[in-house]
């Protein structure tokens, strides 16, 4: 008898184990089929069209309704995921925001830290249509993978005017990529955290060795020469962003779409162009213009230009200034300059790098006006002047003012029209960037005596 | 009556098991072979939204010059690395049970990078003994008068991370042949001292025969172990997947959720990568289980 009693309380242990267990997911599925049912019931029991048109006509109906236009947003619930920890600048600004947007609306928002891995698991959580109103990413990913499961932010933000709160190369850029993935020019994040790509220097050290800001390859090298003349290193560079940089150097020579072509189908050796970069950049190394121990292991060789008076510039994205500030605890004088062009390609010589982290809404998002204004009240006005001035970034909002370590990236950003993509275009075949990449440390570790052993080292891997 | 009972008892029992199994292994197994037949983008996209590929995704990921490095990685690092790790471990594991002084001590202090983060680990190595500029090796190779060396450059990279992967690992496969050898009585070595065996013979003669069983339990954990390197490669390669570090679970992760400014995915080649990667273990397992006979030994 005893034993029959203890067997029934294992079993009944295990079940009640298994019941907890599945708990979450139990919950977790019922908030997707009610999702699920709501949006069957405004577009019916048919397919994805008749439910994006049942979408389509929520949208319409709060963007249209007054309270939801007025702020008041009482008894809303919103759940945002953030690619921020909650311990980061950005995340104590984001946190900050919307505690004073729930005090002004009367709306709940919970907020979930999933820190950088989001890209990781967000499109399974949209596919299943996971309860997230907003989310933050970087804004290529959101209008090219996540762009059909994205409401379409271009009424709200029309509404708003939020063409004068922001920089119109982002949203040229993600129309044209929601285009080619979706069929449609689908306007589909606010940027949150802009990104401009260049050569940072240190103002200071320019000016104890006299020198300009160049404008061409030939200045550039005659920067270089003054500089390491007084006792100045040029250039750092960590290995990790040996692409970025011939990149940038490459697309001076040759423009980014043939870039991006050779990248996929080869024939490097057949373009005149690329030896005739990788000769010029074969020319600066061997003249000694990196840094000692460049390209280093990084951040080592960038935070040289902080830990000593040294070294004097680095090719990469804004957020370098910040890290070198923060890792060597140094408020150095930045500035920032283009990449100097090369003669005879004046066409190929304004374009810059611009990225960024931006804010979409849920396509099935039931209440998308208070998810836009919460949106809208962190990357404009006081807010985004925090987390610029708090997380030392790009002001989403051209209004604001670029703290000290971003001088001279909003004139950058402002001035770019057709963005470059990160890497300009080497990493389009995803498949082969790390063999790619690694002839283009080589180059920099001055492994190749000419250009044209260069372009062949790259056609040996198709 | 009472084996019906009994048969009732054993299926309640067995069913909740039975079925965590079914779901959480067997489902994602059996998609994820059907998958690596199919051209799909998001991992967890409906089947309805697959298209089939016949054994392209196995043509494209074999003819990847970047899967081939990979391999050439994993491998270099299974047959290196296996080679160092089981040794090394081995040498400490007979070194301790000898019946040496501070035997406690030793065994923590080898055993101890297995207790801290890997993270922190791979860390220390990279900025405190690889760094150029004021990095052990270097400090060493200066004060010898010699040059110091990009220990992290393209062609030494490969090269340091298998070595701090090493440093690592040969404490934990050190417990593994220590509890081995504490298994074989100590009767047998005494006979053989008896009879004139010295320490090299014994060695040879008794403790490398009847560890035949750890040796396969260990090569077994190795190779998983090498299987699934991923962290190491990442902390080596911290903003963008390298060939000198690349291997094929990392690539498998870049090839599903797209990498640094390329937001490219296909999770059928990702999948085709997994069941590649499971078949190695399979094959390992195998061979392991033909080679290393260790059924004949009574002791």
């Amino acid at each position: 008898m005893k034993k029959k009693i203890v067997s029934l309380l294992l079993v009944a242990m295990m079940a009640a184990g298994l019941v907890a267990c599945g708990g979450n997911n139990g919950n977790g599925n019922k908030a997707n089929e009610t999702s699920g049912n709501e949006t069957s019931e405004a577009g019916g029991e048919e397919e994805a069209d008749k439910e994006e048109a049942g979408g389509e006509e929520t949208e319409t109906e709060e963007a249209g309704g007054e309270e939801a236009a007025g702020g008041n947003y009482e008894g809303v619930e919103l759940t945002y995921w953030s690619m921020w920890a909650n311990t980061e600048p950005q995340g104590k600004v984001i946190q900050a925001a919307v505690d004073k947007f729930q005090e002004e609306t009367g709306a709940k928002v919970t907020i979930e830290w999933k820190n950088r891995d989001v890209k990781d698991i967000l499109n399974s959580a949209l596919e299943s249509k996971e309860n997230i109103d907003l989310f933050e990413d970087d804004y290529k990913r959101i209008a090219q993978n996540y762009a059909p499961y994205v409401a379409d932010l271009s009424e709200m933000a029309e509404a708003a005017g939020y063409a004068d709160k922001s920089y119109a190369v982002f949203q040229t850029q993600q129309k044209a990529w929601a285009q080619k993935k979706t069929g449609s020019e689908k306007f589909t994040s606010l940027a949150e955290q802009p990104q401009v790509g260049g050569i940072f220097y240190r103002k200071d050290l320019f000016e104890k060795a006299g020198v300009e800001v160049p404008t061409t390859w030939t200045e550039f090298m005659e920067v270089c020469k003054t500089l390491k003349e007084n006792g100045i290193q040029p250039l750092a560079l960590d290995s990790a962003y040996a692409s970025f940089a011939f990149g940038y150097h490459l697309s001076r020579y040759v423009p980014e779409e043939t870039i991006s072509e050779m990248s996929k189908e080869g024939g490097w050796s057949s373009n005149a162009d690329v030896a005739a970069a990788a000769d010029s950049m074969i020319e600066f190394v061997n003249a000694g213009y990196l840094a000692d121990g460049a390209p280093d292991e990084y951040p080592n060789s960038q935070n040289k230009i902080g830990m000593s008076d040294e070294v004097a510039m680095v090719i990469c994205a804004n957020y370098v200034t910040t890290e070198v500030n923060n890792t060597t605890k140094v408020e150095l004088d930045w500035g920032l300059f283009n990449y100097p062009g090369v003669e005879g390609k004046d066409d190929l010589a304004a374009s810059a790098y611009a990225g960024a982290n931006s804010i979409a809404i849920t396509d099935y998002c039931e209440n998308k006006q208070a998810a836009f204004d919460l949106a809208m009240m962190i990357v404009t006005g006081e807010n985004d002047q925090q987390m610029a001035n708090d997380a030392g970034q790009i002001p989403a909002d051209p209004a604001n003012t670029a703290p000290a370590s971003q001088n001279g990236t909003v004139e950058v950003l402002k001035a770019t029209t057709s963005p470059l993509a990160w890497n300009m275009g080497i990493g389009e075949n995803a498949d082969l960037y790390p063999k790619l990449d690694e002839c283009v440390i080589q180059l920099f570790e001055g492994k190749f005596a000419t250009g044209a052993d260069f372009a062949k080292a790259l056609d040996g891997l198709y | 009556m009472k084996s019906k009972k009994n048969r009732l008892f054993i299926i309640a029992f067995t069913l909740p098991c039975a079925l965590s199994l079914f779901i959480m292994y067997l489902y994602p197994i059996v998609r994820t072979v059907i998958m690596s037949f199919f051209g799909v983008e998001s991992v967890t996209a409906r089947m309805s939204e697959w298209s089939f590929n016949g054994i392209a995704n196995y043509q494209k990921i074999f003819s990847s010059p970047t899967f081939h490095q990979a391999i050439r990685n994993m491998a270099l690092i299974w047959i290196v690395g296996g080679i160092l790790v089981l040794s090394f471990a081995l040498l400490f594991a007979v070194i301790l049970t000898s019946g040496i002084r501070f035997k406690k001590f030793f065994r923590a202090a080898i055993y101890l990078p297995n207790v801290i983060s890997a993270v922190a680990l791979a860390t220390m190595w990279i900025q405190y003994i690889y760094n150029q500029e004021y990095g052990l090796l270097n400090k060493f190779l200066e004060a010898l008068g010699l040059e110091g060396k990009n220990w992290m450059g393209t062609d030494m990279k490969f090269w340091a991370m298998l070595v701090a992967f090493v440093f690592g690992a040969v404490g934990y496969y050190m417990l593994i042949f220590i509890n081995g050898i504490e298994r074989i009585s100590g009767d047998i070595f005494e006979a053989a001292t008896i009879d004139g065996a010295n320490k090299i013979q014994q060695f040879f003669s008794i403790t490398m025969p009847l560890l035949r069983s750890i040796f396969k339990t260990n090569i077994t954990f190795w190779s998983i172990n090498c299987i699934s390197f991923f962290l190491w490669s990442k902390m080596f390669a911290p903003v963008n997947t390298e060939a000198s570090t690349v291997v094929p679970v990392v690539y498998l992760y870049d090839t599903v959720f797209g990498t640094t400014g390329n937001v490219t995915r296909d999770a059928g080649a990702g999948a085709a990568i997994g069941v590649v990667l499971s078949l190695f273990i399979a094959v390992v397992y195998f061979i392991m289980n033909k080679v290393i006979k260790d059924d004949d030994l009574e002791f």
